[in-house]
């Protein structure tokens, strides 16, 4: 391979892997901008994603799409589960009672998850196979153009629920001003129960969508819903373009420091761009100045 | 002529498509009781704010002794011997009336983090001084019996009080008074009004805006009334009162 | 009640705690427990200065484990590669965090929001990975060894007895140092950004500056708790620094109450030794974690410690009312 076929095979991975980061950090804007809380337990809808589609595959013998879709609608209604026992209880919920509260949820799902499913990473097989295709001297696995694919119809079709959809318009209405909304008539706490079913769907998707190229295990989330997060802040926490951009940018120069530096530091490459981001432009490649300052 | 302590110059804040502050020059002099009167919404809070360093300007600019101001942060403009107190009240409703006072000689006394946690020697003495200081300012506005007590359980009016006092203990310059006497029945906002006069005697200039007229009128020196953030009519208080832009602003059209 | 106001002295406070900190290798003679209490020990100096952080900023971060880290490793590689005498390893740990932990403050907490969350977060799993990374230096992932037995000045320490006595020292040392800057001039200012920013900053408080002041000090605690660790076990290796010890450290002080001093060391030890008693549990370690952390936020969210002591107070108060029902209380 030439160096030119090895950066396009990097960027091709990158690109993957960059989507999925994407996605799952629409999931933690979804929230965000419904909320202004940061969700720390993202990261484990992509894994309940994964497990509960292995588990429709597995127990209830359904054809993978099948699990898959039922899998999105369980992690979907664990969402709202989630919201309604551990975060609509708070009495006074300052950021950093959330902030705590989000953290104690994610570990607890993890614990549990350990605890049922065991620590053993496990399969979902790939949508289309494995033959790679051959494109310009590197490879796209098919799995590759199915994230891809999966990631930008789920963006497109956000955007329209979000804007031409009377739900969707409500959504953003009430985050914007919630008391406003609330005198038009929209169910201001109705609409955060629906933020946190749609992320957990967009988080599952996610899970699902990498599961044959990255296993299931009952930690997975871990990395991935901090990386997803990075995306969100690198590209304007709660800005729906600039996840896009931040997730792919991450995953691009991660998969190129990881084939270019050394695999080793691979992780670190995600942190250390949000590092700088937070250092230099905290609100982000697109967000607004909201980093007012003390 | 006594000198100017703190202008602004065609000072403008707006928050979007509303001009809460346009094109505003105000002058405030040393030594004198000055007031800001207007309506409701005339942008009186968001001239506090903007002078004290909590808002930027949107143009325009502020002077403190000459010396442009609105790009400091509002510890900056404190240490420059200007400071205010909040029309909804911002007491450190945790800490006792005493230390509420201690904190607002912050500025005025000395003691960083190394300093402090060895305990040193100036430190001892220093922390001395700073109660008996703020034990002397409570004395003054007739707040020393509570001074062990949380500054959140005292009733509403010597709460406005305290906020005055804790403001003493910064020995500002110019000290900003937003609504002092909001919600005070008669007799405390009469108490108010000689708090006020003792504080001028005692070489502080203040700037007050108030919605109470007989309060304006009985202490200030000089009025301002500003309407839909523009100044519309400046001068003495019989002056003002009597000026036809003012009683229209207030009563609208005849 | 002139003897309870005398109690809560916290200099008072201090000084019992000290006779009960001396008094207990009276008691407890199992070398085994004895290594607990200074592993509890270890924690609470690092919760102590998380505690500060959490109750006074209002600001959390969740990569406390990579100054805990840093403390252990500086003086680890010093001491097992250089023969750096431990003294002389915490001379160069202390200024390095400070520094780190003062470019990670600066820019984040000048700015609203929980930036410093994501910061501490980011940079904690950037240092962990040097650890495992940085195989010659560090050792990797299965750690390094030959640090240097604690050695001040001559002395040696190598039983837990001895362990206990040296690290009860430095957290009383610490908790002395701690209750100085609560009761000062920096303390009162702390508190008042905590009740009203807004206000402190129009009286001259520099908001930043005592934000970013008490994030190193936090950092400091716990690279002073690295360098005793990593003196006391002789052997250190990444997995003791992980995001979830972290996590765990924010858990100690949540549960011991935020802004609490002495709930930081009730926090810590609790969280320390319930391993102990749940090893069978290991497995239900991280659920465990998980379901207090949940709990304690939604009933007690101002931390258990608080929390009973409220409950103290309202079965007091409520207690005086059936008992004495006319008694008066102190009238506004």
């Amino acid at each position: 391979m030439t160096f030119e076929q090895q950066v396009l095979q990097f960027v091709i991975t990158g690109i993957t892997v960059g989507s999925t980061y994407a996605l799952i950090g629409i999931g933690f804007n979804i929230i965000y901008n419904a909320t202004d809380i940061i969700n720390f337990a993202q990261g484990e809808f992509v894994m309940l994603g994964g497990m509960f589609t292995i588990f429709g595959m597995n127990v209830l013998h359904l054809p993978v799409p099948f699990a898959a879709l039922l899998a999105v609608v369980m992690v979907a209604v664990f969402g709202l589960l989630m919201y309604l026992s551990a975060i609509r209880p708070i009495k006074s919920p300052t950021p950093i009672t959330l902030i705590i509260i989000t953290i104690g949820a994610s570990i607890s799902i993890r614990g549990a998850s350990s605890l049922i499913w065991g620590k053993e990473a496990r399969r979902i097989p790939a949508f289309s196979g494995n033959e790679p295709i051959p494109f310009f001297g590197a490879v796209i696995q098919p799995q590759s153009l199915w994230i891809i694919g999966v990631v930008f119809t789920i963006v497109l079709i956000l955007r329209q629920f979000f804007s031409r959809t009377l739900t969707g318009k409500a959504m953003v209405a009430a985050a914007f001003q919630p008391r406003a909304a609330r005198l038009v008539g929209i169910d201001t706490s109705y609409m955060v129960l629906l933020s946190f079913a749609l992320s957990g769907a967009v988080g599952a998707v996610a899970g699902i969508v990498i599961a044959p190229i990255s296993l299931v295990t009952y930690d997975m989330g871990v990395m991935l819903g901090l990386k997803g997060f990075c995306a969100a802040i690198v590209g304007g926490l709660g800005h729906p373009f600039g996840v896009i951009m931040g997730g792919i940018s991450l995953g691009v120069l991660e998969s190129l420091g990881a084939g270019f530096i050394s695999s080793g530091y691979k992780d670190a490459i995600a942190f250390i761009i949000l590092l700088l981001m937070l250092f230099f432009r905290p609100q982000g490649i697109l967000g607004k100045g909201r980093g007012n300052r003390v | 002529m006594t000198t100017v302590l703190m202008e602004t110059r065609s000072l403008c804040r707006y928050f979007g498509g509303v001009q809460a502050i346009h094109e505003l020059d105000l002058e405030v002099r040393a030594g004198l009781i000055q007031s800001v009167i207007g309506p409701n919404g005339a942008g009186k809070t968001t001239l506090f704010n903007v002078v004290s360093g909590i808002l930027p300007p949107t143009s325009g600019e502020v002077f403190i002794d000459s010396a442009p101001i609105s790009d400091l942060a509002p510890h900056r403009i404190a240490a420059r011997g200007v400071t205010r107190t909040f029309q909804n009240l911002q007491l450190f409703s945790d800490m006792t009336v005493l230390e509420n006072v201690m904190v607002g000689m912050h500025l005025n006394s000395r003691g960083g983090f190394i300093a402090s946690a060895f305990k040193l020697p100036h430190v001892w003495k220093e922390e001395q001084r700073i109660r008996s200081v703020s034990m002397d300012i409570l004395q003054f506005t007739g707040l020393e019996k509570h001074a062990s007590r949380v500054a959140g359980s005292l009733p509403f009016g010597r709460q406005r009080v305290l906020e005055i006092a804790r403001a003493l203990g910064a020995e500002p310059r110019l000290l900003m008074l937003d609504e002092p006497a909001a919600g005070l029945n008669n007799r405390e906002t009469s108490d108010l009004s000689e708090l006020i006069g003792r504080i001028r005697d005692r070489g502080i200039t203040i700037l007050l805006v108030e919605h109470d007229m007989d309060l304006v009128m009985n202490i200030s020196d000089h009025v301002t009334v500003i309407d839909q953030g523009r100044k519309i009519a400046e001068g003495e208080p019989d002056q003002v009162r009597n000026d036809e832009k003012v009683l229209k602003a207030y009563l609208g059209e005849e | 009640m002139k003897v309870l106001s005398w109690l809560k002295n916290p200099y008072m406070g201090f000084v019992l705690f000290t006779l009960l900190v001396l008094g207990i290798p009276l008691v407890v003679t199992n070398q085994y427990y004895l290594g607990v209490l200074v592993i509890i020990a270890i924690h609470s100096i690092i919760v102590l200065g998380l505690d500060l952080l959490m109750g006074y900023t209002g600001q959390i971060s969740l990569g406390h484990a990579s100054f805990y880290g840093l403390g252990a490793y500086i003086t680890g590689v010093l001491s097992a590669h250089w023969q750096w005498p431990p003294l002389a390893g915490l001379a160069v740990t202390l200024p390095v965090v400070a520094i780190i932990a003062w470019l990670i403050g600066m820019p984040t907490l000048k700015l609203h929001g929980h930036y410093l969350a994501m910061a501490t977060l980011g940079f904690g799993i950037i240092v962990f990975i040097f650890f495992n990374e940085l195989g010659p230096l560090t050792g990797g992932p299965s750690g390094l060894t030959g640090i240097e037995a604690m050695n001040l000045f001559g002395v040696t320490f190598d039983t837990d007895r001895e362990w206990y006595f040296l690290s009860a020292i430095f957290l009383l040392a610490v908790l002395l140092l701690s209750i100085n800057v609560v009761r000062s001039r920096v303390g009162r200012a702390l508190r008042a950004i905590h009740g009203s920013e807004v206000a402190s900053g129009v009286l001259g408080v520099n908001i930043a500056r005592y934000k970013v002041g008490i994030f190193v000090l936090s950092a400091l605690y716990a690279a002073l708790a690295g360098w005793l660790y990593a003196h006391y076990i002789t052997f250190i290796s990444p997995s003791s620094f992980t995001f979830m010890f972290s996590v765990k450290l924010v858990t100690m002080v949540v549960i011991g109450s935020l802004g609490s001093l002495w709930g930081a060391i009730f926090g810590a030890a609790l969280l320390t030794s319930m391993p102990e008693f749940l090893y069978v549990f290991h497995n239900y370690e991280t659920l465990v974690f998980g379901l207090i952390l949940i709990v304690v936020m939604i009933f007690m969210p101002m931390g258990l410690l608080r929390g009973i002591e409220d409950l103290i107070a309202w079965s007091w108060h409520t207690a005086r009312e059936v008992f004495n029902p006319d008694s008066s209380e102190e009238l506004s």
